[in-house]
Order: C-alpha cells, then structure tokens, then sequence
C-alpha cells in the first residue's frame, strides 16, 4: 500500500461537498484514461480498464482485510488504525459493483448477512457477481471483516445519499457491535457509531438517538475504549448543540473526563465544543485557549475546511468579546478569506467604535450569523463597540463635554452618556473624572507603563509558555521505530567508510610530519 | 382521580386565577391539590407512555398557571420550580397547541435569572430559544434590551423600561434589579466623581426625597457636607504600591528549577 493518507475530519456539509467533488474529479481523470486508449493491449500499456480498476480495489479491500485479522491475532490496534485510514481514500473509489464481489467473495452463497447486504445494495450490483467471485469458503470466523464489509457499505449508502436504507444498516450494525464485545473491534466501533449519527442528523432525527450514544458512553468508559469514548463524547456534545441544549452540554462536559490518547481529529472537535460552551458561559479566556487549541490540532488542509471556517469564526469572536483585535493576517488566508467576511466587517465595526457601522453590518449579515448560531454572541459585542469608542475619546481629548461624548457615541441622551462614563471609569476601561456641574469628562494622565509591573506580568506569561513547551517536548520524545534498523546496515556502512577515511587522511597527515620532519 | 376531575379542579383553578380580585391562597390550595392529582396521571416521568395530548395540555396549563401565581406570591424559588418543569414541555413536546403564556413565561424566566446576576445562565436560556422571536416578541426583547442596558451602564434606561413591560409580573422583578443597580450607580459614582450635589446624587439614583438620599449616603461612607448640600467621595490617591514580593520570589523560584531541568 502507498502511503496512509489521512483522516479527514467530516464535520459540515461544506466538506462533504468538497469531498463529493474530489470524488467526482477522481472519477473523471479515471474515466478520461479509459476512453483514451481503451482497444489496445499492447504490454507497455499503463492504462487500466474498468474491470482491472474494479479488480484493484477489490484487491485493496482483501488487503484491509488481513490486516485486521492481523490486529485481532496480535491484539495490537495499529493495523486496525492503518486500514481505518485508508478507508478515506478508499471511499471515493468505491461502486456498488465492487462492493457486491467483495461480498460475495466473502461468504457463502445462503448466507444471511451477504443476503442482507446484497439487498441494501441494488440489484445491479447482484447482476455484476460472476462466477469467478464466488466462494466456497465458510463464514469466516473473524467478526471485524463483517463488521467492516458493514461499515463500507454504509459509507456508499452515504455518499449516495440513499439515508433510509443507511439508517437501517447503521442500527443493524450498531446492535451487531454491542453484542461483540471484542477489544479488537473497537477502532471498527468507533467509525461505526460515527456514521450511525452522521445517518440520523442528516434525517434529523437526532434526539432519537441521545438514550443509545449515552449508553454506548458509559460502556466504553467502562472497558476504558479510548477511540470509541473520544467518538461518542463528541457525538452527545454535536447532539446537544444541534437542539441548543448547551446547558446539558456544559454538564455531560463536566461529569466525564476526556481521554488523553484521542486522535488528534477528535481532540480537535472536543476542543472546538469546549471552546463554545465555554463562550456562551462568558468565560471568555478559557473559551480562547481551547479554540487556539482546536485550530492547531485541526490537520492544515483543503479537507478541513469547513471546521476551519468554523472554528476560526468563532475564535475571531472570542478574541473581540475579550477586547482584543484579531489580526488582518488571519483573514487573509485562502482558505477562510470568503466564509470570514461578514466577521471581517464586524471587526472592522469593533475597532473604529463605531455603533453605527456595528448596528448597519449586524442587520446585513443577521442571515449569515443566524445560520452559525453566533447571532447572540455577536450581540454581545454592542457593549464592546461603546467601550472603544470611549477609550478612544478618553485618549485623544483631555477634556471633553459629555453632550459630546453622547454625539460622537451616537448615544440617545446625556444621562446615558454619562451612566455610561462612570461605569467604564469603574471598569477601569478608562482613567478620568466626571465634573457633574460644568458636565465634562476630564482624562487623567499617561502613567509611564514600565514603571508599574505590567511588563513583569507580560514577561512571566512568555518564560512560562516557552519552559511549557520545553518540558512537553521532552515528554514527547520516542525511541526510534523498528523500522529505523532496517536503514541500520546502511548507516553501518557509512560508518565503515568515515572511519577509513579519517584513517587515510591521518595516515596522510603522518606521512606529511614525517616529511616535515626531514 | 380521574381525568375529569383533574379537568374539574383545573377549571376551577384558572377561573379563580383570572377573575378580576383573585384569592392568592385559595390558588395555592388548588394547585397544591393538582400537583398530586397530575402526579397519578404520571406526567413527572417521560417513559414510552401513550401521548396523550389533551393530558399534557392540561398539566402543562396547570403549571403554567402555576408559575404566574408563584411570582403574584413573591415565592422565587417556587417559580423556579416550575419553569424548570415547564421547560420539558415547550422543548420535547412540540406537538402540542401553542400556548399563548410561553413567551411571556420565558421571558419572565430571563428577567428572574438577570436580577439575581445569574447572567452566566442567562446567556444559556437565551440560546435556546428560537431566534425569529428573539427579534419579534416584545417579552423577549425586553429582558434582552434589558441586559444590555445594563452590560453598558446606562442606568436610566432601566429606570424607564418600567413603563414599557409586557405584564405585571415583570414589575416584580425589575423592583428586585433596582436594587442592585443603585449599588452599581453608587460605585461607579465614587469612582467617577470628586464630589456631587446631593440633589444631583439623589436623580442619579432615583431617589426621590432627601431623607434616602442621606441614609444611603451615610451606608455607603459617603462625607456628606450639609453646608455646601454636597458628598464627597473617598478618593484613592495616595494608595502605596508595594512591591509584591511574594509573587516575584514565587515566579523567580519557578525558573530557576525549570531552567536546571534543562540538561
């Protein structure tokens, strides 16, 4: 096999379009290779036709196969992982043609399940099983390759949008794995609660399913299954958001411990969650790290769009609810650049202060923000927009009257203006005294900041992140892998071929002494 | 009890609720009555019993009834109560007839939860509701208007929303917030100010004769000068800032042993 690509992480719609069409492009280069030299045999020939292709993947497919036996016998879970991630890749090659030889290579003829499976897959697919896919094997007695005929079948179910037969596979399958309670299983577990939900949100019944990921939770924190806890875990928190029950969220986040050795991608949309939760409590600094958190982790690419889009989008709001300007860098980037320009206006509208602009984008854009459910979040930030506008004022004027002030905010009257002054004053948002009978606001003056401990607090912050960083480096470091020592001959040989050099150039320099000597 | 009793009491209930001079007590009784009545017809416990509508209906009625008597009673922690009940039956159960109270009863929920400064949960009921009439329905948009009011300080804002409520139970809450507010204007105030003519003190913090003025003046340590009618504020110039020791040994401590574990 080439190298593993990655797991792509399906979050939204977006990615499944982009997916879809990565898919449909695949499918045209093969296409196109066909048609161009389809007659000819000739042995130079590089170009494959529909049958070999089919033949290939069915090949691939025998190849995960092994594996996972392989992982059930040695109980050791990296050939599991290593074929689950081929499965992304695998997914656009996939025809209910070659799914209907690998099933049939797999089990009897009578069989149940292959009858099962067969029949979620059309009938054309039947009609493509020729005699040579036959088999006269028995069942065989490893319950992961069923579990993962399973799983692909229902992957094409999905990405044919054929939901009502997925669904039905997809409880079947469920129910099939909770019966085997077998260790090996449960990275195959994990995937398949996964497209369980995904078939049931796209159907929009999710609350239905809420009893059964809950107790497929606590057995998996029960048998300490780390992939399938991390799964479901973030399956209950898209449950609860998709109904806006976040109080019920906060607490689910709250009862369980998330575990340490999930998936990158996994960890990524846990910490994305928390990082909502944490925002809609106004908690806005731990909100920010998790969401910092949340875009590292997310794998840099095209797939990943989506959650990038949706992360960052709320990472700009946190950060302008915490009273920080994101940077422009940040939407410039080509992959966010479209999906981030309403959030672009409103920070624009945030920076300068001005209520107007600010009430003028919300009303453009409510459409957009509805649609992300940040809508109440950036209401909040009506408060931040007033808030700059004065500690601009307070900044550029020494003194200015209040009626002025309430101008410039667009404010509707001078006692607002001035409730509002004092509150920021107590705030510590700005430094000044109200005159109540002449009404006017006087600004006290610059303190020199480096003479309060500011900058101490700001230098402590850096050599504590930079000593962190330290310390987890060396806590990540890993012996060299088995693979290493099949270079190792090599690298003896380089070795051996240092070591006689130095030695000839030694003998030289000797050689050379001994002439200087003369 | 049968349904028709149930029906009987509920009956009774509501037209005694909503006649013009209602006996807060006698509501009380009936309620109590009905809770246990509604009870045996299993409505606390949400298994895979039969839908049955015209049931829900009535004790969701009932409970509803029930919360608007618990804020006429001033009885807090009762109408928590029975919005944390009511909250199933607007949420999970949306086959039921629209109910004309929900968004007033919502509402009010909000105005309860920002007057004892719970505005954590504040911002996590007002996810749940849906955004059309978080824009359209005027009980909503007063606790909302209401919050933000106050986030930005302009008090008198607050003062004037009396006038516009949507219901009479909301004046019961925004009396509670009052509260807490001219503690807000006074600390703002003594930040804000040097010194105020005690008149001026009085219409920021609507009060509206001198003799609370003083006597807020005296609980908060104002100085009040009867001569000039003025308050002085404390003010807090000569702080002495220390250097924290403390802190600086911690931190010092903390490099030093991360920067010897550097091999």
């Amino acid at each position: 096999m080439s190298e593993a690509p990655r797991r792509s992480t399906r979050l939204n719609k977006n990615q499944e379009d982009d997916t879809k069409g990565k898919a449909k492009a695949v499918d045209q280069d093969v296409e196109m290779e066909d048609s161009a030299d389809a007659t000819t045999t000739t042995p130079e020939e590089k170009v494959l036709g529909p049958k070999e292709l089919e033949a290939l993947v069915v090949a691939d497919i025998k190849q995960h196969f092994a594996l996972f036996i392989k992982s059930a016998k040695t109980h050791e879970a990296r050939f599991a992982i290593r074929a689950l991630r081929a499965v992304s890749s695998l997914r656009k090659r996939l025809t209910s043609q070659i799914l209907a030889q690998t099933i049939a290579s797999c089990y009897v003829k009578d069989d149940e399940t292959r009858k099962r499976l067969l029949g979620y897959l059309g009938s054309e697919a039947a009609a493509s099983i020729t005699a040579e896919h036959e088999t006269t094997a028995t069942k065989s007695d490893t319950p992961e390759v069923d579990v993962y005929l399973h799983l692909l079948v229902m992957i094409y179910l999905l990405d044919q949008n054929q939901l009502d037969k997925g669904m039905e596979l997809s409880n079947i399958t469920v129910k099939t794995v909770q019966e085997l309670n077998r260790r090996s299983l449960d990275q195959l577990a994990a995937k398949v609660y996964f497209y369980y939900a995904r078939f049931y949100e796209l159907t929009g019944r999710l609350a239905e399913i809420r009893p059964t990921l809950l107790n497929a939770q606590r057995t998996a924190t029960l048998r300490r299954d780390d992939d399938t806890q991390s799964t479901l875990i973030n399956l209950l928190l898209r449950n609860y958001f998709h109904y806006n029950l976040y109080d019920q969220a906060d607490k689910l986040v709250s009862k369980t411990t998330y575990p340490e050795n999930a998936t990158n991608n996994q960890l990524a949309r846990y910490m994305y969650y928390l990082g909502r939760i944490k925002a809609i409590q106004l908690e806005y600094t731990e909100s920010h790290q998790s969401l910092l958190q949340a875009v590292r982790k997310a794998p840099q690419n095209n797939v990943t769009a989506g959650f990038q889009q949706e992360a960052n989008k709320l990472l700009i709001i946190v950060q302008l609810l915490m009273g920080e300007i994101p940077e422009r860098s940040l939407f410039r980037q080509p992959v966010l650049r479209k999906a981030l320009v309403p959030y672009f206006q409103i920070t624009q509208a945030v920076r300068v202060g001005d209520l107007n602009k600010f009430q003028e984008t919300l009303a453009a854009h409510a459409a957009t923000f509805n649609a992300d459910k940040n809508y109440t979040l950036i209401l909040r930030l009506r408060h931040n927009v007033i808030k700059t506008g004065i500690r601009m004022i307070s900044l550029s004027y020494s003194r200015i009257s209040l009626r002025d002030v309430c101008l410039k905010l667009h404010l509707d009257s001078e006692e607002d203006a001035e409730y509002i002054v004092a509150k920021s004053i107590r705030d510590g948002v700005i430094d000044a005294t109200i005159d109540h009978e002449k009404g006017f606001m006087r600004s006290k003056e610059n303190v020199d900041i480096y003479s309060t401990n500011e900058p101490q607090h700001a230098f402590h912050q850096r050599i504590g992140f930079c000593l962190k960083l330290h310390n987890d480096s060396v806590k990540a470091m890993r012996f060299p892998l088995k693979a290493v020592q099949l270079d190792a001959a090599e690298v003896e040989a380089a070795r051996d071929q240092e070591r006689t050099l130095v030695q000839e150039i030694a003998e030289a320099d000797e050689d050379m002494d001994e002439d200087d000597d003369l | 009890m049968a349904i028709s009793e149930v029906k009987r009491l509920a009956q009774a209930l509501s037209q005694e609720y909503n006649s013009a001079n209602p006996n807060l007590a006698k509501c009380g009784q009936f309620l109590s009555q009905l809770k246990i009545a509604l009870i045996e017809l299993s409505y606390l416990t949400h298994e895979e019993r039969p839908n049955n509508i015209e049931e829900l209906t009535l004790a969701r009625d009932v409970l509803e009834i029930g919360a608007q008597w618990s804020v006429r009673t001033k009885d807090i922690p009762s109408f928590e109560r029975y919005m944390a009940q009511l909250q199933t039956y607007y949420n999970d159960h949306s086959v039921l007839p629209a109910s004309p109270l929900k968004y007033n009863l919502i509402g009010l929920n909000l105005l309860c939860l920002l007057s004892q400064n719970r505005i954590s949960d504040f911002h996590t009921a007002l996810e749940t509701i849906d955004p059309e009439q978080l824009h359209n329905n005027p009980a909503i948009q007063h606790p909302i208007k209401l919050e933000q009011s106050l986030m930005e300080g302009s008090y008198n804002r607050v003062w004037s929303s009396r006038s516009e409520v949507p219901s009479q139970e909301y004046l019961f809450f925004i009396d509670i917030l009052m509260d807490t507010i001219r503690n807000e204007i006074a600390s703002c105030s003594e930040k804000a100010y040097t010194s105020l003519p005690l008149s001026d003190a009085g219409t920021l913090l609507f009060f509206t004769n001198m003799e609370d003025i003083l006597n807020f003046a005296k609980e908060r340590n104002w100085k009040v000068n009867p001569v000039e009618q003025k308050a002085y504020f404390h003010s807090d110039t000569d702080e002495k800032i220390n250097i924290p020791a403390d802190q600086i040994i911690k931190q010092t401590m903390f490099y030093a042993r991360d920067m010897d574990r550097i091999v």
